[in-house]
Formats: structure tokens, C-alpha cells, sequence
């Protein structure tokens, strides 16, 4: 102990240099973390979250009651992580592959540059972009096609849309990590390939795609964490916030965002908040166990 | 044959064939695809209104117009207000932020350092499990009574665990420990040692980092929303002003500003489609232009290492 003190002396420069961020952590993080026993309080605004009366798990039955919203949510929120995860991650590392392997550098460099763009443009402003494609009437594929469909109430269509608009925004910047680390790889790999006769694909598949390997894992694990959480801009701004599309956009995220702005029973909406972060973070746990069973270099903790 | 490809990196030494043609028409469709609605948006913009209500969205209208920017500039002071709120919060949160996690970024990676270990796990875990948007929502309102203050746009987006990973992961891999002793025994403090070695040699990451940031300040809505009245007009920023576009339009339009011969030259069309894609343009556009100034920085600057540290 008295080492440990003496140690902490000695980077007291440290200490103090660490103190800003974590004070920032503490604050915006930390003591938020609290505010989630409101999950067990009946909330009154007038009575603050620590001055209400505990209410147990009224406000879990209360939301497990009602049947339909909490199981559309969660199922919705799920079933858009495996598909943004795994489509998402196949994109990125192929785009990285695709870039590194085309031999016109220069030609590369510009059309990456214009793929990443979309990952700069907000939710608030992709929503009218999608409009511009999707409107009944005025919306381009309407026009092109001579179609008249009503996407903004064919609630089936959207996993879809919103899996484009995904992939749309997110592929191009999403494969510059990976092109990180592809840029990091050994040239000597390569060459004694060469020399033990290699063709293009087995180099692509016995050097390229094992150098990645780290860096996927590390992603996975990282959204593992956030996976009751959710792009939540996609699924409220894209989609306009419609009602009639619900059934197949409404995620946990844009739920609790729709019951903050109409102040709605807090009570109900802590509750879908906790069980968001409990089985994030158990989810978490779970995988992160599992990977350092499997490859305990690539575990995060 | 190592002489033939002395001044060739030797994966980049691949002939020119079928495989690459059909390499180069892949990426070309998915550039064109990555392309296709930013260019909607900015044709659009200068579109005219008749041909978009009567044609419909097209990637070529048949007339073009002024129009919808103009209808953009008759927001007057209220763009100008919401262009100051976001330059100030994007400026402010980037500079704080960048200052506050290359800090501690630098003091987690100190080898003989014995409390790293417990602020790398601090800066962890909110990545793990937090209070989410509710509990934040209420306890920044009701218990740090901010409501309304520009700070709740700045604090929330300031101070990332995947950032601090970043920055320490380049710091770790990029920077040379012996600099920092070299500097260290020719009698530099702590302080001298990160902001005259350090800082200097973070600037790869700091610049891929700090865009990445600027970018998220920039396009943040969801705060503004939450955090930010519909009353403080003068508190708006750029997103929110997107947010509430369509209210925005029919007030200026049925405002006293627009006077009824502006109105008539106009055809009574009220510039809705053209206007909206014109005021997505202003919203976007300085991210646009800056952007490719900070590209060069993205892959030597944004490398994620092992996060344990």
C-alpha cells in the first residue's frame, strides 16, 4: 500500500493530467448509472428519482404486459444488430480488401474518399435525402419505376430500407480501420509467398484475411456491448418517426426517445432503460468470456 | 528477382487483368452508390420546385432555380444564430476534448504508472454498461438543473472510451518510449515532456480523431433535441434547425418577410422540396469541404490496439 501511494506520488503529474477526463466520466457516465433505479421507483417529477416511492417490479410487469410493444422493440433490436453486424462487417473487410488489392492506388484513393462521405452527413438530414428516394409521389424510385408505392406506410419494406441506408452511410468509413491494419501488414509475408508459388487468392486467404482477424474480434466484442443499443438517428429520423412503421423500426432506443419528448410515465420507460443496460452489459460479459477461452490475446478484459 | 521489383512494394505488383477490370467496376458501382444521394441532394437544391412537385425527384431536373437557396437565406439572423451555436460547440467540444483524452491517454500508457490499471478500467466500463438516455436525461436536467445549456451539447460527446483506445493505441505503437526519457533526462517536466514531445508526434492521430469528433458535434440532433428548448431559438443549433425544417419553411413563407411580389415571382410554389434539400446542403456542406484536408489522417491516425492496455 505504502508503495502504491509512493508510486502515485511520484506521477502525481499523471494523476492530474488523467483528473479533466474523469471528471468529465464521472459526471456524464458515472452518475447517471444511478438514475437507473428509477426502473423500481414510481416516478414523480415533483419527488425526483431518490424522493419517490419504490414501486418494485410494477414497472416490469407493467411493460412486459404490455406484450406488443416491449417484444416488437426488443425483437426489433436484436434482429437490426445481426444484420447491421454481420452484413456490416463483411462489407467493411471486403471494401478494405477490394481497395488494398486494386492496383490503380490514385483511382482507389479518390473513389474511397467519396464512399466515406455518407458517414458525415446527420440523421436529421439523411431522413430527406431518403425522402427525395422514397416520397409517394415525387420520390425517385416512384418516378423511375412509374410505381406508386407508399413506402412510409409498408412497414414490411423497411429491415430493408434501413439496411441499405446502413450500408449506404456506414460501409465506406467503416473499412478504413481495416485498411489500418492492412497497411500494417509485413511485405515479407507477401514475398515469401511469392517465392513458395502462392496465387492472388490463397495470399488473400492465408495472409490477408488472418492479419484481420485481431481487428475483427476487437470490433465484434466492442458492439457486443452496445447491442440492445441502436443507431437510434436510423430508426427515428430515417423513418420519420411513423407510427404505422413500428412494428418493424421501433427499436428500444427510439422508444425511450419518443416517451422522453412526450414526458410520458418514466416509470415504464426506466424500466425498458434497464434492461437495456443489464443484458448489454451481460451479453458483454458473456462473449468476452467466451473469447478468452478461444484466443485470450484477443479478449478485451 | 528481388531486383525487378526494387521500387515496387511487392504486394502492389500485380499485373493489370480481368481480375482488376472487374475489380475496378465493383468499387466504381459502390462509389456511384456511395455518390447517388449526395448528388440528389445538391441537384435538388437547385432544382425548380415546379419540376420536382410535377416530374418528381430526378438526378437532372428539367428547370433550374434559384429558389430554394434563396428561401435558404431569408432565415436570416436565425441560420446565422444556429451556425454560431454549432461552430461554438464543435470548436469548444473538439479542442476540450482532444486536450482532455490525449491527457489521459498519455498518463494510462505510463509503464510504472500503478493507477493505470484502474482508469483503463474507468474508462472501460461506461462502454460496457451505462445509464442510458432516460437516467442521463433526468439527471442532467434535474439534478445539474442544465437545461437549456450549451454544456449538455458539449459534455456528453466530449470525453469517448473508443477515442481514448485511439489515441492510446497510437501513443503506445507510434510514439518511442525512449523520446519521452531522452526528454526526460535532459531535464524536462511531466507537463513539458507530453506537450512539447508528445502532443507534437499525436498528430496523425489527433487530426483523424478530432475530425471524427468535429463530425459528431456537427451532426449531433438527439441532445440538442432533448437538451435544448423549442423556445431558446437563440440556443438552436444547426440540426435542430433541420429537425424542425418543415415548420420553419411555412413560417418564413407565410411571414411578413416574404413580400407578395417575391411571392408571385416565385408562381405562389411554395419552394418546399428545393428549399429543404438546399437547407441539407448548408447543414452539410462545410463538413463537405473541410473533409478532404483530413482524409490523409485517417488510416495512419484511427488504429484500434488492445484495448486492455
Amino acid at each position: 500500500m505504502k508503495s502504491f501511494l509512493k508510486n502515485t506520488w511520484k506521477h502525481r503529474a499523471h494523476v492530474i493530467m488523467a483528473m479533466p477526463a474523469f471528471l468529465v466520466l464521472f459526471f456524464i457516465m458515472y452518475v447517471p448509472m444511478t438514475g437507473l433505479i428509477i426502473a423500481f421507483k414510481d416516478y414523480k417529477p415533483m419527488l425526483g428519482i431518490f424522493g419517490s416511492n419504490w414501486a418494485g417490479f410494477d414497472n416490469f410487469k407493467f411493460l412486459i404486459a404490455s406484450k406488443n410493444i416491449f417484444k416488437t422493440m426488443t425483437v426489433n433490436t436484436l434482429m437490426y444488430y445481426f444484420i447491421f453486424t454481420s452484413i456490416g462487417t463483411l462489407l467493411n473487410v471486403t471494401l478494405a480488401i477490394a481497395i488494398d488489392q486494386f492496383i490503380f492506388k490514385k483511382c482507389a484513393k479518390v473513389m474511397q474518399t467519396i464512399m466515406i462521405i455518407p458517414v458525415f452527413i446527420s440523421y436529421a438530414a439523411v431522413q430527406f435525402i431518403v425522402y427525395g428516394f422514397l416520397a409517394s409521389e415525387q420520390g425517385l424510385i416512384n418516378v423511375t419505376f412509374g410505381t406508386t408505392t407508399k413506402f412510409y406506410s409498408e412497414a414490411a419494406l423497411w429491415p430493408v430500407i434501413l439496411t441499405i441506408v446502413k450500408i449506404w452511410k456506414d460501409t465506406g468509413y467503416g473499412s478504413v480501420l481495416y485498411m489500418s491494419v492492412l497497411a500494417g501488414i509485413d511485405t515479407e509475408l507477401y514475398e515469401a509467398a511469392d517465392i513458395d508459388g502462392a496465387n492472388k487468392w490463397q495470399k488473400i486467404l492465408h495472409i490477408t484475411i488472418p492479419s484481420l482477424v485481431p481487428m475483427i474480434t476487437v470490433m465484434l466484442l466492442l458492439s457486443v456491448g452496445s447491442i440492445m443499443k441502436s443507431d437510434t438517428g436510423l430508426f427515428y429520423q430515417v423513418t420519420r418517426n411513423g407510427g404505422g412503421l413500428y412494428p418493424t423500426t421501433q427499436v428500444i432506443d427510439s422508444y425511450v426517445l419518443n416517451q422522453i419528448v412526450k414526458s410520458s410515465d418514466f416509470g415504464r420507460v426506466g424500466a425498458a432503460s434497464f434492461f437495456q443496460s443489464v443484458i448489454g452489459l451481460l451479453l458483454m460479459l458473456i462473449a468476452n468470456g467466451l473469447v478468452r477461452k478461444i484466443e485470450p490475446d484477443d479478449a478485451l478484459f | 528477382m528481388a531486383k525487378k521489383n526494387l521500387d515496387l512494394a511487392p504486394s502492389k505488383k500485380d499485373k493489370f487483368g480481368m481480375g482488376q477490370v472487374i475489380l475496378g467496376i465493383c468499387l466504381l458501382i459502390f462509389t456511384l452508390f456511395a455518390l447517388a444521394p449526395v448528388w440528389l441532394t445538391f441537384i435538388s437544391a437547385f432544382a425548380d420546385e415546379l419540376s420536382i412537385t410535377q416530374n418528381g425527384f430526378s438526378f437532372w431536373p428539367k428547370a433550374w432555380s434559384m429558389d430554394g437557396i434563396s428561401t435558404v437565406f431569408k432565415y436570416g439572423k436565425k441560420l446565422y444564430q444556429s451556425y454560431l451555436v454549432t461552430i461554438f460547440v464543435t470548436v469548444a467540444g473538439t479542442f476540450l476534448g482532444l486536450l482532455f483524452m490525449s491527457m489521459y491517454a498519455y498518463s494510462i500508457s505510463r509503464k510504472d504508472f500503478r493507477l493505470s490499471r484502474f482508469l483503463s478500467i474507468f474508462v472501460l466500463i461506461p462502454m460496457l454498461f451505462n445509464g442510458g438516455q432516460l437516467s442521463g436525461y433526468l439527471v442532467f436536467c434535474g439534478w445539474y438543473d442544465l437545461k437549456n445549456s450549451l454544456l449538455l451539447l458539449i459534455l456528453p460527446l466530449c470525453v469517448t472510451t473508443m477515442n481514448v483506445i485511439i489515441l492510446r493505441t497510437f501513443i503506445a505503437n507510434s510514439i518511442p518510449q525512449e523520446l519521452m526519457e531522452a526528454a526526460k533526462i535532459d531535464g524536462a517536466g511531466e507537463y513539458r515532456t507530453f506537450f512539447q514531445i508528445t502532443l507534437p508526434l499525436l498528430k496523425p492521430s489527433l487530426a483523424a480523431v478530432g475530425f471524427m469528433m468535429a463530425t459528431s458535434y456537427w451532426n449531433d440532433w438527439q441532445n440538442a433535441m432533448l437538451y435544448i428548448d423549442a423556445k431558446s431559438e437563440s440556443k438552436h443549433p444547426l440540426q435542430l434547425l433541420l429537425v424542425n425544417i418543415q415548420k420553419n419553411i411555412e413560417f418564413l413563407l407565410n411571414n411578413n418577410n416574404v413580400p407578395p411580389s417575391a411571392r408571385a415571382a416565385m408562381g405562389n410554389v411554395i419552394p418546399q422540396y428545393s428549399a429543404t434539400m438546399a437547407t441539407v446542403l448548408v447543414v452539410i456542406g462545410p463538413i463537405m469541404v473541410v473533409y478532404p484536408f483530413f482524409q490523409k489522417y485517417f488510416i495512419k491516425g484511427l488504429t484500434v490496439g488492445s484495448v486492455k492496455g
